[in-house]
């Protein structure tokens, strides 16, 4: 036990001050900033100036271009930096062809951006609006969507006078209801009223909850690769295993490294915390939550962390262990590419089954633990039960693997060979 | 008591068996020298020894504890291929190495400078193991495998790559080792070392022992029936003598090998008053030839 954690604190502390641990520390919150910096930037430029959307109309109808021209200047007026020019181009249905070319010319050449027939049932709801576009570009990328909002308001503005209603009385008619989302909070005396950014924040947290178990485990576990095989290049290993046994070796370092990774859990997490606060956002997080993290994050990265000992010590390379660091890496893309679904079904059958699958036991359930509180109980533990089993399981072999591996060099050894030594008492 | 006791101890990885039947037994407060050429199985004797690797059968006892979970504590350590943490500092990492060993916080505080201080290291204690030189580094292995003064030092290969300054001072420190109580086992195959050290000496070859015992006792064992003379006058009529069965010259030496139940001093009598007898010598074999005849000239790696 002393040497098991005397080899602890030797891991914590050398690899908290190694390059590589203090830049992933930094990076990992860096990128976010950045990303969410630049998106608020792109968001401002997108409601920015932008010179005008040049659009044509050509209106087989014949008496709905007053009110069309009249809803874009409205438009145009109430949105001075999205400007649309509209120009009429009149013409008939026997003329339509000919027209229609050369503004099909015009938008190839750039001179126009988009190009839209008005059909002459579309009153009675019969017609269409044909759209003419060349290619999609970013800045008009949106401009149809507008386009189509206005004429549909023309088209009923037209409709209403069609029936003698007023537009006042139409406007009157039109007006939204105003509403209001109320959060109650967990405790009584937190309701409050929510905002949309909160909302969207309160949605990330499962997603952030996993991401979280995610980077820590898979960090972590990285550290855990390469110390291995810093101590199998180096030959310090006979040295060490002249001292303290192998497993008392493996035990050490994953404590150790369990220490790294809750260290930078919680360094995110308070950095985390501290920004949405600053930001305005409170986002109300259970005590319970806290302490299920931390048992599902010692469980997974211990479970994670044997796999990482036994593949290093077959391994002499970094670039060795990469091959069979894949199908590992793509058990993990799966709750990763399915969270949207799971944090919606946290109840469901898959969210269920990925909870069992130990290696994801520790992402899934804290997925679903922070996206709905009906998760039981009973489910918890068993899931907890399950994956601690896994953990000794697996340390029993990876422990037999690493006995023999890490005094091994040269030749990687065959999958044959690694499971013969699985065998031997 | 046996500081170590090998009773037919077999291990084989694969096909290859690299140790097969070993038995030995190394008292305690002595040097015992494992010989033997390249892959012989000295160092997975050591490794069996430091239970770093399981025999297949056979017995292995430390201290006369049977079950090889002998305190590890009292053992100290240096494999054949050296390495320590790069990055750490040298009192650091000796600090470390004496900590995992048991030493207490105070010990690790007085011993690790002494120690360092007695391989020359002194003034190194805040540098990084990487920025030590080759020599450096070896002496600094070695203080970590003394550091916690263990009962038994198990050495594998310990005078590659030294100089002879340090070999020098390695060897006096495993003599006086020795001298305190301590056992120590070390792997060469540099025979002249084993010569000047070794009180016991096991010579491996293929992974069975093809001489074990105490060093004057195989050398007189292994005494080859030959004497070496320097002589005046004609010595031609030596090689007629019943007592000879052959005779080498070489330069003014002449290299007489006996023949069967041939005595050393009946010769002497046959020489005296035919030529004047500048040098007499009996020839003891040294552990180079020793070695060279058991194991075959073809085996020998090491003059």
């Amino acid at each position: 036990m002393h040497r098991t954690l005397k080899i602890a604190e030797r891991e914590y502390l050398e690899t908290v001050r190694t390059k590589t641990f203090i830049f992933g520390i930094l990076m990992a919150p860096i990128i976010v900033v950045a990303i969410i910096f630049f998106t608020g930037r792109m968001v401002k430029e997108k409601e920015g100036p932008r010179p005008p959307v040049k659009a044509a109309m050509t209106d087989l109808s014949g008496e709905l271009a007053e009110e069309i021209k009249a809803a874009f200047e409205a438009y145009n007026k109430s949105h001075p930096q999205r400007q649309i020019d509209l120009q009429q181009v009149e013409s008939d249905q026997a003329g339509l062809e000919q027209a229609a070319a050369e503004q099909k010319e015009k938008l190839r050449n750039r001179k126009l951006d988009v190009y839209f027939v008005v059909d002459k049932e579309v009153i009675s709801g019969e017609g269409k609006v044909h759209f003419y576009m060349c290619g999609t570009k970013a800045a008009t990328f949106d401009a149809p969507f507008t386009i189509e909002n206005l004429l549909n308001n023309a088209v009923v503005n037209r409709r209403c006078k069609l029936r003698d209603l007023s537009p006042q009385l139409l406007a009157e008619l039109r007006r939204r209801v105003p509403t209001e989302h109320i959060e109650v909070g967990l405790a009584g005396d937190k309701e409050q009223v929510q905002s949309q950014h909160r909302k969207v924040a309160q949605m990330m947290v499962p997603f952030f909850f996993m991401y979280l178990m995610f980077l820590g485990i898979f960090l972590a576990g990285q550290h855990m690769l390469t110390s291995i095989i810093e101590e199998k290049s180096s030959r310090v290993v006979e040295v060490l295993l002249s001292a303290v046994t192998p497993f008392e070796l493996m035990a050490g370092k994953i404590a150790g490294l369990v220490g790294i990774g809750l260290t930078v859990i919680s360094l995110w997490a308070v950095a985390a915390y501290g920004t949405a606060r600053w930001k305005g956002l409170s986002v109300e997080v259970g005590a319970e939550l806290m302490v299920y993290f931390v048992v599902y994050y010692i469980l997974g990265f211990a479970f994670f962390s044997a796999i990482m000992a036994g593949i290093g010590s077959v391994c002499n390379t970094l670039k060795e262990t990469q091959s069979l660091m894949m199908p590992i890496s793509l058990i993990f893309v799966l709750p990763m590419i399915s969270w949207f679904n799971l944090a919606n079904h946290p109840d469901g059958t898959y969210a269920r089954i990925l909870s069992f699958v130990p290696p994801l036991t520790p992402m899934v359930m804290m997925l679903r633990l922070s996206a709905s509180s009906h998760v039981w109980v009973v489910e918890v533990i068993a899931s907890i039960v399950v994956l601690a089993a896994a953990v000794v399981g697996v340390m029993w072999c990876a422990a037999k693997v690493f006995r023999t591996g890490i005094l091994m060099y040269g030749k990687r050894p065959a999958m044959r060979e690694v499971l013969r030594w699985l065998k031997q008492s | 008591m046996d500081a170590v006791l090998l009773e037919q101890v077999c291990k084989s990885f694969g096909e290859v068996r690299a140790v097969d039947g070993l038995s030995v037994r190394v008292p305690a407060a002595s040097i015992y020298g494992f010989l033997g050429p390249n892959g012989a199985g000295k160092t997975t004797t050591i490794r069996m020894i430091m239970n770093i690797i399981r025999p297949d059968s056979g017995r292995i006892a430390i201290f006369g504890d049977g079950a090889n979970t002998g305190d590890r504590d009292r053992i100290g350590y240096m494999p054949e291929e050296r390495g320590l943490y790069r990055k750490m500092t040298v009192s650091k990492v000796l600090g470390y190495f004496g900590a995992i060993k048991g030493m207490s916080k105070g010990r690790i505080a007085e011993k690790a400078p002494q120690w360092l201080e007695r391989v020359g290291l002194g003034g190194w204690a805040g540098k990084k193991v990487e920025d030590l030189s080759r020599g450096m580094h070896q002496k600094l292995q070695f203080a970590v495998t003394v550091v916690n003064e263990p009962d038994l030092l198990v050495l594998d290969e310990p005078f590659s790559g030294l100089d002879p300054v340090n070999l020098d001072l390695l060897k006096e420190i495993i003599l006086e080792m020795r001298d305190e109580g301590r056992t120590v086992i070390f792997s060469t195959h540099v025979m002249h070392e084993a010569e000047r050290l070794c009180d016991f000496i096991l010579l491996i070859n293929k992974g069975r022992a093809v001489l074990d015992g105490g060093l004057d006792e195989i050398r007189s064992r292994q005494k080859g029936h030959a004497v070496s003379i320097e002589a005046e006058g004609d010595t031609g009529f030596i090689a007629a003598l019943p007592m000879v069965a052959g005779v080498k010259r070489e330069g003014r030496r002449l290299e007489i090998a006996l023949s069967e139940g041939g005595d050393t001093q009946e010769l002497l009598k046959a020489l005296v008053g035919r030529v004047r007898i500048r040098a007499f010598e009996m020839k003891v074999p040294s552990l180079h030839e020793i070695f060279v005849k058991l194991v075959g000239a073809d085996n020998a790696q090491d003059p």
